[in-house]
């Protein structure tokens, strides 16, 4: 018991001392910025429906957007560092949802709970992680769109975990056994995990273990040569991307307090995707702004303009992922980059037509 | 046989890679034949031979690329140890002292110069993904340390200037330089580089030439290299070992390799074609 409680200690330590060197570095890093920025941003939504400038359901749909942000930060570390495909992920985000509800009702807390869901998806994530270094390509695809296959199953059919056809309901969180979070907590909090995931995402690809992983994805051998090794990364990256979907799916839970069956399918997976697509690659604000185009246009905007006609966000999406994909590979973040880029040239033009200028003098 | 495990293994004094009757098949084909060479610490060596000759296979052989092969390779690793590669993983190769690069350059496209260098030095950082994920004090000291070490070899290669540019888009010059660049990280004893003069113009070859000398003297490390630029092995090579159709034909100085009436015949008869 001592050593675990000084084995805490020293987390806490760690954790305090890694959170005070990240708050120096804000003025040096703008990453750290950005980040602050989009936690403050949120938040202001939320305020701005407080004051009834804003619907109270935009709040909802930003939920989801955060939820969604971290689940595909997930993939993106899979699809975009590891070069790595998994069509799993809904399952891991149902199975997120579902875990937390069921630890629960068996009388965790709810960091018990989320911390159980978690730890049990770090071994399953372990088990297709092996699993993945047997196969490749598509056959691994196929594979693991067999895992969610067996998940959207045992949503259906396994009814003391998830009451079947029925759902389950569950509350707004209690952190810590006494602080009872209200909905404008709950989305608070959310907010709060997604920019940590990115705080840890930002910080793992920036690191030797990030390098390995693209080692990894460009190519095999060269990657062994520099003695990184395959069968560890492969791993890491499932079980990371796994976590960030169960992660997810906890947060469903927490903030909608309803979880159903039919939602964890492969088409919710193959829009995950198309957000990490769509966003940009690698690119941790590009999987906010996928997750925002993806799913937060339609809702926003489209579904009012065209309320009559019914799958026009798919067909909004499907149309964006050719477009993207042919047109802009790395995603629609880099968009900001061209427009900078256009900015600057038009600024040298502009430069040289003043000092063309100033020879005729 | 029977006492694989603990098999003492010896080198000569001075040497530091012994190829011992190495032998490779690719279902019929035999890619590598009975070949042996040893390579003398602080040397640059040859490996040379016209298309086809198995180069690359030996190669792959040394690195453990392929495993089902004949034959021993002694290597004095970073420890002073006398070990057979065959009983090192591929991806530990390099933890030994030994590095390589690869015929089609294989950089990181989408990182910087910088970053891509940091991938030699993958088995030198001591921080795990923990301290990755919190960014942790000694992590990014290691990170800071490493950085460091770079930009010196960058330096060193006067490739400084471009650390923070793209791999992509460069020339086909310079990635072939970052690819030598990041050998350099992982402090190599040996480092093997397949045809790193290829697609070169004459102004670079002659840059290369300098460097590999230059690399040989300030890393203290011997160079094993394949090469089809005659000019370029002759001028920088101190031993040459020339192979046809997988078998030893010659091993000695540039000047006795040129003359070596089985060496002139294997590369003649190519240029007959
Ligand atoms: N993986 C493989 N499977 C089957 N055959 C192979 C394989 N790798 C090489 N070979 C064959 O082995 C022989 C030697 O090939 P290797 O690549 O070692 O030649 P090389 O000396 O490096 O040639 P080059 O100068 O063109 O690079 C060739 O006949 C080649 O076709
Ligand atoms: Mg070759």
């Amino acid at each position: 018991m001592k050593k675990v409680l000084s084995y805490f200690n020293k987390i806490t330590i760690y954790i305090k001392d890694s959170f005070r060197r990240m708050v120096s570095a804000v003025k040096t890093d703008a990453m750290y910025r950005r980040f602050v920025y989009l936690f403050v941003g949120l938040n202001v939504i939320l305020l701005l429906s407080e004051l009834d400038i804003m619907n109270y359901s935009t709040v909802s749909l930003y939920a989801y957007i955060i939820i969604f942000t971290i689940v595909a930060l997930g993939l993106n570390i899979l699809l975009g560092f590891s070069g790595l495909m998994s069509l799993g992920t809904a399952g891991f985000v149902g199975f997120g949802a579902y875990g937390v509800v069921y630890f629960e009702t068996l009388g965790f807390p709810y960091e018990i709970s989320s911390l159980i869901t978690i730890v049990i998806a770090t071994f399953i994530g372990l088990a297709v992680g092996l699993f993945s270094l047997k196969v490749e390509g598509v056959y691994l695809a196929i594979s693991t769109l067999a895992v969610g296959e067996i998940f959207s199953q045992i949503f259906k059919r396994v009814t003391w975990f998830t009451n079947a056809y029925g759902g389950v309901h569950y509350k707004y969180p209690t952190l810590l056994g006494f602080i009872e979070l209200d909905r404008n907590m709950t989305y608070i909090f959310l907010s709060f995990v997604m920019v940590v995931m990115m705080v840890v995402m930002y910080h793992l690809t920036k690191s030797k273990t990030g390098r390995a992983l693209l080692a990894m994805s460009r190519s095999n051998s060269s990657a062994q040569a520099m003695g990184v090794s395959i069968s560890k990364y492969r791993l890491f990256s499932f079980v990371v991307a796994i976590l960030y979907a169960t992660i997810g799916g906890i947060l469903y839970a927490s903030f909608y307090r309803y979880v159903q069956p039919l939602d964890w399918n492969l088409m919710l997976t193959l829009l995950i995707l198309a957000m990490v697509v769509v966003g940009g690659m690698k690119s941790i604000f590009g999987t906010f702004l996928g997750v925002f185009i993806i799913y937060g246009i339609p809702k926003l905007y489209l579904e009012d303009l065209f309320s009559s006609v019914s799958g026009v966000a798919y067909l909004f999406s499907g149309i964006l992922i050719i477009v993207v994909v042919m047109f802009y590979p790395y995603g629609m973040i880099h968009v900001t980059h061209d427009i900078k880029k256009l900015y600057n040239k038009y600024k040298i033009h502009k430069q040289n037509k003043l000092k063309a200028g100033d020879g005729d003098e | 046989m029977s006492d694989n495990t603990n098999k003492s293994y010896v080198l000569k004094p001075g040497t530091l890679l012994d190829i011992q009757n190495l032998s490779m098949r690719f279902g019929g084909l035999t890619a590598v034949n009975n070949l042996s060479f040893d390579i003398k610490e602080n040397e640059i060596f040859g490996l040379i031979g016209p298309n086809g000759a198995g180069k690359t296979t030996v190669f792959n052989c040394i690195t453990q690329f392929y495993k089902d092969k004949d034959g021993i390779i002694i290597f004095n690793n970073k420890k002073n140890e006398i070990i057979n590669l065959n009983d090192i993983h591929v991806e530990k190769i390099i933890k030994e002292g030994l590095v390589r690069t690869f015929q089609n350059v294989e950089l990181i496209k989408d990182l910087s110069v910088i970053d891509n260098l940091l991938i030699g030095a993958h088995t030198l950082f001591k921080s795990d993904f923990i301290g990755h994920i919190f960014r942790s004090k000694r992590a990014s000291e290691e990170e800071t340390f490493y950085k460091a070490k770079a930009l010196e070899i960058l330096k060193f290669m006067k490739i400084d200037y471009l650390k923070d540019q793209y791999v992509a888009g460069q020339p086909y010059g310079i990635l072939k330089k970052i690819g030598i660049a990041r050998t350099l990280m992982s402090n190599p004893k040996l480092i093997i580089l397949d045809e790193p003069a290829a697609g070169l113009n004459e102004t670079e070859t002659t840059e290369l030439s300098k460097l590999m000398i230059q690399i040989k003297e300030n890393y203290k490390c011997s160079i094993l290299l394949v090469e089809h630029d005659m000019g370029f092995v002759m001028g920088v090579c101190d031993r040459i070992c020339a192979i046809n159709f997988g078998k030893f034909l010659a091993l000695g100085t540039p000047d006795y390799i040129k003359r070596h009436p089985d060496v002139q015949e294997a590369y003649l008869g190519r240029d007959d074609e």
